[in-house]
């Protein structure tokens, strides 16, 4: 190889510390970056299907008027591409083997789901099976529990209304099932093609016909555009977004990963620009020995150009290596843990701000050093040169600032983060600056001796300049560092405290005002007891202070809330998990006043002192707004828009009573003998729905952890950066001090205590500064509430001293195994 | 300006001509003067030493006389071109194809093999089969064996040996020596130096050299005494006899 050629090759450059520390830099900085991206935009999807999932499709259309849609909207939608399916959802008796019972029928087509699978059981004792239909024409499959209760087996005939079904199938679990309060008895699933046989369905007949859609996000948007304007108020449009239960979760989870996309950006510029600084400081004598031999400053910009360049391939090149691994990984874990097939779908797309990065990185840190290189006189070759000022470095450090949050912004697109994060370093810097002063004044008076405390404090100050740049950077990666582990704690915190274990995992509806208490002690005596019971009255918000309550809200602020019956409560205590947010909760013996839900207060521009009317039957109540008060929507509690005081309008009305409690899975069969006690109260069961959100989440805190686990790695190449810089000096002074006749272990104790020290004022200011955004974050992006976390604050500074004093004790290590001779000599 | 790399010398011209050279350099409070009003003219292969004390400004005049700085004042004439009216990079370009240098430290890119390093200026020049020549040289010095080595593998007088087959490679008119000896022990310096005349001698170079060794200095045709940055030539009955 040409020896000109060899200058400029990678494998060469390997071989030195500060290039391999700009390499894995960048390496690591591309591999976060794309790994995230990549993932989020995978957990995107998948979670949106999954979501879809619950809809069994990609949007609904739901007529509650019991009239079918005109066919010609169907057709609409399928001459523009859409997959369609329909179905009619409606409550009836059925007959058995001498048995009725009251079911919720679900009648569906061929096409049936669109998105996600039904599984059913051929047999009690069959495997589960996941199939992308329903059951066909002439048969009927039947919750399992049902079965049990009408004491029938497979292959027995079923009659719904006039018409006789086989039962062929155990429905065990349907994708858009659950979450639905009007299906609230056992579920029999159906072909659509039977319903008319059946006779069931009559004028006035409570029916719902739920038209499905499926396709691409644009074409189901047109065709939204095309349809909005012929939509009655019955007509409920229902896309993935809206009410999926745990999005503010998800939510979280995606500001999380852009939190730590973002950091790890910052700790891998860091990175490159102190190693690329220590990288351009040890090629000064070869870019004056090649000026000597005659290369021009041009030449000189170009070879190092060239070389940047080839970095920024190479850095390119292995974090994607190293990202398309780990993303498959990722994504493989997240297909076991929701038990599907991930479609792959390489996003090209997601690999660009990765890429960006690594182009950012390179010329906003790492250039503007090597690019002073052009500067170096040749005269260096006889004679050293005074080195840079630092007053040089000041344009770098402003070029650096601002690419970097531009580089943070252009990803998270938060402007909340960057200011969090650009105050939090703020806050350091401005702490730092105080204790370099005081660094400078106590430390000054302190003179050298045979003492180890002595030697590691008179080292602090003799490097102070060093030190504070040190202190600097450490504390800049341990905030950063600090800041993703404090987030990610409170993050996991919260939803843990959103979904424990216990979480009510069963409704029980429809209790008559007389059973409640049997219903009660029922419960009790099984060891389930079951939480608050709220009575629950079937009502129409109709007016907004005395006007028609669809006149006084405009067109586009039309609320699923007032298209269908609400479920309105009494209660004298206001649950835990609400808040209000204006007015004051009734007082005791109040019977006067409503409290409304706060996000539909908004849209429906209600304020305290608002006066609601409600049709209930034929009943009409009027009541003053008292408070405004949030709802955990996502509790898996009944949860109301509307709630009343005792004794106030409602009393009086036809209620029923609601749940809900945990019943652990291997319990299941007491609601055999529940049903049987009392065939009127519906069970609703949403265990499986609780399941499968503990696994997302689950399944998300693994990602988030091996998030952490990158970016903790950028951090580790960041603090061996910035030591190494050091190393040659200190490596020197140590053989000196041999060579003076220091003692070994003097020598070891004192650049351990100092670099302890080091390694303790980082972290105390490291963590004092993620507490700072910490704050600031909790605020403005995770909406959660700020707690100080003392336990983390107490470990973070004695660990990194103690990292500290052993990255000192490693980098001595030469020192101590080398004859200071040849030590001197291989310095030289 | 003309290019510098076709420029044709002129055997009548003096390889190096200095006039009335003066150097300052500022510092925070005063102007240090390293040099004051030094003349000299150097013909075509005479072998020069400039001898002085440590301090004396002999390096600064030794890197103003190769152009690796320009002076405060006076010019520097160096094979016809005035150095202190070129920029940078046409000193760097008269250096690449007429000037070579050998250092004290020696000045060798760790990462390359001696046969590497030898490489260098003569890739860096244009010059055909630069491997080949490159080996021809190591030959030449005595260290065939060891082309593949780098820097840390030599020893002192070994790769002092590799620095000036660099010098030489790529045939320079002139060739400018700081300290050449001055790291290396009496036996291997005198190896080192016995070398360098011998080549100087073959190649027909003018060698311009800085030292502080009086017994090397000898070796040389003329020589000039340097002191508080003045300049002097002791009387022609004073020069030594070349030694060969």
């Amino acid at each position: 190889m040409a020896a000109s050629k060899k200058l400029m090759s990678v494998k060469r450059d390997w071989r030195e510390r500060d290039v391999r520390v700009v390499l894995s830099a960048l390496i690591i900085a591309v591999a976060t970056v794309a790994t995230i991206a990549l993932f989020a935009s995978q957990l995107q999807r998948t979670l949106v299907s999954s979501a879809s999932s619950f809809l069994a499709a990609d949007r609904q259309l739901e007529a509650e008027n019991g009239r079918p849609i005109p066919e010609s909207w169907m057709q609409e939608a399928e001459q523009r591409g859409l997959g369609t399916a329909r179905m009619v959802e409606f409550s009836t008796m059925v007959y058995g083997a001498g048995n009725f019972q009251l079911v919720s029928v679900k009648a569906v087509n061929d096409h049936y789901p669109l998105r996600g699978e039904v599984e059913y059981q051929q047999g009690t004792d069959e495997p589960r099976q996941t199939v992308a239909h329903g059951p066909a024409p002439g048969e009927v499959w039947l919750n399992p529990r049902l079965l049990r209760l009408l004491e029938l087996g497979i292959g027995d005939s079923l009659e719904v209304g006039n018409h006789e079904l086989t039962i062929s199938g155990l429905l065990v679990r349907e994708p858009d099932g659950g979450f639905r309060m009007s299906s609230l008895a056992p579920r029999v699933m159906m072909h659509v093609d039977d319903v008319a046989a059946t006779d069931v369905i009559q004028e006035g007949s409570r029916v719902e016909y739920v038209y499905l859609f499926a396709g691409e996000e644009a074409a189901l948007n047109d065709y939204y555009r095309w349809l909005q304007p012929q939509l009655e108020p019955s007509h409920e449009w229902e896309g993935v977004r809206d009410g999926e239960t745990f999005s503010r979760s998800l939510d979280r989870a995606e500001r999380f990963l852009l939190l730590g996309g973002s950091l790890a950006v910052m700790l891998a510029a860091v990175a490159v620009a102190v190693a690329s600084r220590q990288y351009a400081l040890s090629q000064r004598d070869t870019v004056a020995l090649l000026k000597t031999l005659g290369v021009s400053s041009q030449g000189i910009g170009r070879l190092y150009l060239r070389r940047l360049a080839l970095w920024g391939i190479v850095g390119a090149i292995g974090g994607l290596v190293v990202a398309l691994p780990l993303y498959w990984l990722l994504s493989s874990v997240l297909g076991d843990v929701l038990g599907r097939q991930i479609d792959y779908q390489f996003d090209p797309n997601a690999l660009a701000p990765a890429l960006l990065t690594a182009l950012v990185s390179l010329f906003a840190f790492a250039y503007p050093p090597i690019r002073r290189l052009r500067n170096v006189p040749a005269m260096r070759v006889l004679r050293s040169q005074p080195g840079e000022s630092g007053r040089e470095a000041i344009p770098d450090l402003v070029i650096a600032v601002v690419a970097i949050f531009g580089l943070v912004w252009l990803y998270a697109r938060e402007v909340s983060l960057v200011l969090s994060l650009l105050g939090g370093l703020a806050l350091l810097l401005g702490t730092l600056a105080l204790l370099g002063w005081l660094m400078v004044t106590t430390l000054r008076r302190i003179s050298g001796g045979g003492n180890a405390w002595r030697l590691a404090l008179v080292g602090l100050y003799r490097h102070r300049r060093a030190s504070l740049s040190q202190i600097a950077v450490f504390a800049m990666t341990l905030m950063l560092a600090a800041t993703l582990i404090l987030v990610r704690t409170s993050l996991l915190d919260d939803w843990q405290a959103q979904l424990p274990e216990d979480t009510p995992n069963h409704f029980l509806i429809n209790i008559a005002p007389q059973a409640v208490d049997e219903v009660d002690e029922f419960w009790a005596e099984r060891g389930h007891p079951l939480e608050q019971l709220y009575p629950m009255v079937r009502g129409r918000l109709t007016e907004l202070n005395g006007q028609p309550v669809k006149e006084a809200v405009t067109k586009e602020e039309r609320v699923g809330a007032l298209n269908r019956e609400l479920n309105l409560t009494w209660m004298e205590e206001l649950p835990d998990d609400n808040g209000i947010v204006a007015g004051e909760w009734f007082s005791e013996g109040q019977t006067d006043g409503v409290s409304i839900e706060s996000e539909l207060a908004g849209k429906l521009g209600v304020e305290v002192g608002d006066e609601l009317g409600f049709t209930i039957g034929s009943e009409k109540v009027t009541e003053t707004v008292t408070s405004i008060r949030t709802v955990q929507w996502d509790s898996m509690k009944p949860n109301f828009y509307m709630a009343f005081p005792p004794g106030g309008g409602l009393e009086n009305m036809p209620a029923t009573w609601i749940t809900a409690f945990y019943l652990p899975a291997d319990m299941k069969g007491q609601l055999n003998d529940f049903s049987r006690r009392f065939p009127t109260v519906s069970v609703l069961e949403i265990d499986h729905v609780i399941e499968r959100i503990q696994e997302i989440v689950q399944q998300v805190t693994q990602a988030i952890e091996a998030i952490l686990a990158l970016i903790l790695a950028a951090a580790l190449v960041v603090m061996a950066a910035v030591v190494s810089a050091t190393m040659q000096d200190r490596q020197r002074e140590g053989a000196l001090l041999r060579t003076l006749g220091g003692r070994q272990s003097l020598l070891v104790r004192s650049t351990m205590l100092e670099f302890a020290l080091l390694g303790f004022f980082a972290g105390v200011l490291g963590v004092a500064a993620a507490e700072g955004a910490v704050w600031a974050l909790q605020f403005r992006m995770f909406e959660g509430e700020f707690r100080w976390h003392w336990q983390a604050i107490l470990p973070i500074p004695l660990i990194s001293a103690l990292v500290l004093a052993l990255f000192g004790r490693w980098q001595l290590k030469p020192v101590l195994s080398v004859s200071p001779m040849l030590l001197l000599r291989r310095l030289e | 300006m003309s290019d510098l790399s076709d420029h044709k010398p002129d055997s009548q011209r003096p390889m190096l001509k200095v006039s009335n050279l003066t150097h300052r350099v500022s510092l925070e409070t005063d102007t240090l003067t390293i040099l004051q009003g030094v003349s000299l003219e150097i013909n075509r292969g005479e072998s020069v030493a400039i001898v002085g004390r440590s301090g004396s400004g002999k390096t600064t005049l030794l890197g103003l006389l190769a152009g690796l700085d320009t002076p405060s004042d006076g010019t520097v004439e160096l094979d016809g071109a005035v150095i202190s009216q070129l920029s940078e990079d046409e000193r760097a370009k008269l250096r690449s194809r007429r000037v070579g240098f050998v250092f004290q430290s020696f000045q060798l890119l760790p990462a390359l093999t001696a046969l590497e390093n030898v490489m260098l200026p003569l890739e860096l020049g244009g010059f055909d089969s630069p491997k080949a020549k490159a080996r021809e040289l190591l030959e030449r010095v005595g260290l065939g064996e060891r082309l593949y080595h780098t820097p840390r593998q030599l020893s002192g007088g070994e790769q002092q040996r590799v620095a000036i087959a660099r010098a030489f490679a790529s045939e320079p008119a002139i060739l400018f020596a700081d300290e050449p000896t001055g790291n290396l022990d009496n036996r291997t310096g005198a190896d080192v130096s016995d070398l360098l005349m011998a080549l100087n001698r073959e190649q027909g170079t003018t060698l311009v050299m800085v030292t502080h060794d009086e017994r090397l200095a000898a070796r040389c045709g003329r020589h000039f005494n340097i002191e508080a940055g003045i300049l002097t030539e002791p009387s022609a009955a004073a020069q030594p006899e070349a030694v060969n």
